[in-house]
Formats: C-alpha cells, sequence, structure tokens
C-alpha cells in the first residue's frame, strides 16, 4: 500500500471493493465485540456495524491512516439486512478535507450494497495529526 | 409518543479484546495496538477503535428491536473520548420523542467513571 488518507485530495473515488461477508468473518467480528446474540443466527444476518467495519477493514488495503488517527463521529444507515454469505460491494469517496486546530479532518462516505440493493450507508469522520 | 425502554449493554475492554477486534476489522492502527507507539501520543497509551465501543450500541439495539433495527436502523454518534483497556463501558439509550413515525432514542457509552465515551441518537423505522 502506497497511498496515505491525506495525501488524498477531497473527491477522491476509491476503487470500488467487493467482499463476502462469510460466516467465519461474521463470527469473528462478534466474538471479538461480545455478541452473542442468537438474533443473527435466527435471521442468517450479519451486524450491521460488522458490514461497516469489515467494509472500512477492506478500505484500509487501499489507503492507510497516518498514525495516530482518531475516529471523531460516524453516522450509519441500516437499508436492508445482509445475509450471511452476502457479496457486497462498496463504494467510497473521500468527501471531505479540511484542516483545524493542527488535525487533518477527513470525512469518507460509503455506500455498501448487495445483489444491487443498498444494504448500509456510512460516513465517517477521522482526524490525523498534522505534520508539525 | 416515544418507543420503549431498551436494556443497557455492558461490556469490559480489555486489550485481548481490542486486538481482537483489530484482527477481525482489519484496522491495525497502531494506536490501537501497539502500546509503546500509543504512549507517544497524546492519548497516552492504547485506546478502543471507536467502532469497537459503538457496536456495544448496535447491539443493544439489534436486542431491542431485531430485524426493525437490522434492516432499518439508523446511528448518528460522536466519539467523545476514548475507552481505554480496563475500562468497563454501557452503553445506554433513553427513548425522544417519536418522528415522522420513527422511534428516536438518546444514544450513549459511557465509562465505569460515567465519563461519556460515544453519544449521539439512533432511530428505527416503522
Amino acid at each position: 500500500m502506497s497511498v496515505t488518507l491525506t495525501d488524498l485530495p477531497a473527491g477522491h473515488v476509491f476503487e470500488p471493493i467487493t467482499f463476502t461477508l462469510n460466516a467465519g468473518a461474521a463470527r469473528a467480528y462478534r466474538d471479538a465485540v461480545g455478541d452473542t446474540l442468537n438474533l443473527y443466527d435466527q435471521f442468517g444476518a450479519v451486524p450491521p456495524l460488522a458490514v461497516a467495519a469489515l467494509a472500512l477493514g477492506a478500505l484500509l488495503e487501499q489507503v492507510s491512516l497516518p498514525p495516530g488517527t482518531l475516529h471523531a463521529s460516524e453516522s450509519l444507515r441500516c437499508r436492508a439486512r445482509v445475509p450471511t454469505g452476502a457479496t457486497v460491494e462498496c463504494h467510497s469517496v473521500l468527501a471531505q478535507r479540511s484542516l483545524r486546530a493542527g488535525w487533518i479532518v477527513s470525512v469518507l462516505e460509503t455506500e455498501i450494497s448487495f445483489a444491487g440493493r443498498p444494504a448500509v450507508a456510512a460516513r465517517a469522520t477521522v482526524l490525523s495529526p498534522a505534520p508539525a | 409518543m416515544s418507543g420503549p425502554d431498551v436494556a443497557p449493554v455492558v461490556r469490559a475492554l480489555d486489550q485481548a479484546m481490542i486486538d481482537a477486534y483489530a484482527e477481525a476489522s482489519g484496522d491495525h492502527n497502531p494506536i490501537h495496538v501497539d502500546p509503546e507507539f500509543a504512549r507517544t501520543t497524546p492519548m497516552g497509551g492504547t485506546i478502543a477503535h471507536g467502532m469497537l465501543a459503538l457496536s456495544f450500541i448496535s447491539e443493544m439495539m439489534t436486542a431491542a428491536f431485531g430485524e426493525r433495527w437490522l434492516r432499518g436502523g439508523a446511528l448518528d454518534v460522536r466519539f467523545r473520548a476514548p475507552a481505554r483497556p480496563g475500562d468497563t463501558v454501557t452503553a445506554r439509550a433513553r427513548a425522544l420523542e417519536d418522528k415522522d413515525g420513527r422511534l428516536r432514542y438518546a444514544v450513549e457509552c459511557v465509562s465505569q467513571a460515567d465519563e461519556v465515551l460515544i453519544s449521539g441518537t439512533a432511530e428505527i423505522g416503522a
């Protein structure tokens, strides 16, 4: 990986990412956060935050975050239940970039869909230390 | 009108949990997983991923609303303070007035010292 988030201009469109939310990845996520609800198994569904988190993880294979980057805010919209085993497509854009009080502020917007249907929309604001 | 009560979720955080989250999510930012690096930052030590603490709110809403949350939930939150290894985090919700047919809640995560770590709103469609 050669690109750092803070090197990219506002409006940068990331390469679309496609990955499959297999049962193992969903289980590893639920184990990590300690979520033992049976509902997901009843519905055959992946937690919506897992969908967003795994999409972010996949995006981090395209772009690195500067060390010390912090998550400032998050908006999440669930549009459809995402089934375990779904292959999802993620479209991300660096929607905004600004400099504030020694921090580089980046706003990442991601639309996640499966089978051509919107599933989860996420908007994350992250703060990266500005170079001295 | 306002929505029904929602049971809180309480979870103890430790470094092993943060490391497991990093592995599961693919987010290996050293502020979360590298104690030596984290000590050199204004945080003074490792902190949990914001999305890890936020997952407790989503879990709380899933437990309360099931499929309605999975197919129509919405969260808008700010990360106010970091959750650290050793913290016990409580996610809780307080019903607000319904809006446009959607249930609305003020949601937050607080530490064992009642410090607000995350605050915002959650909405659930009909």
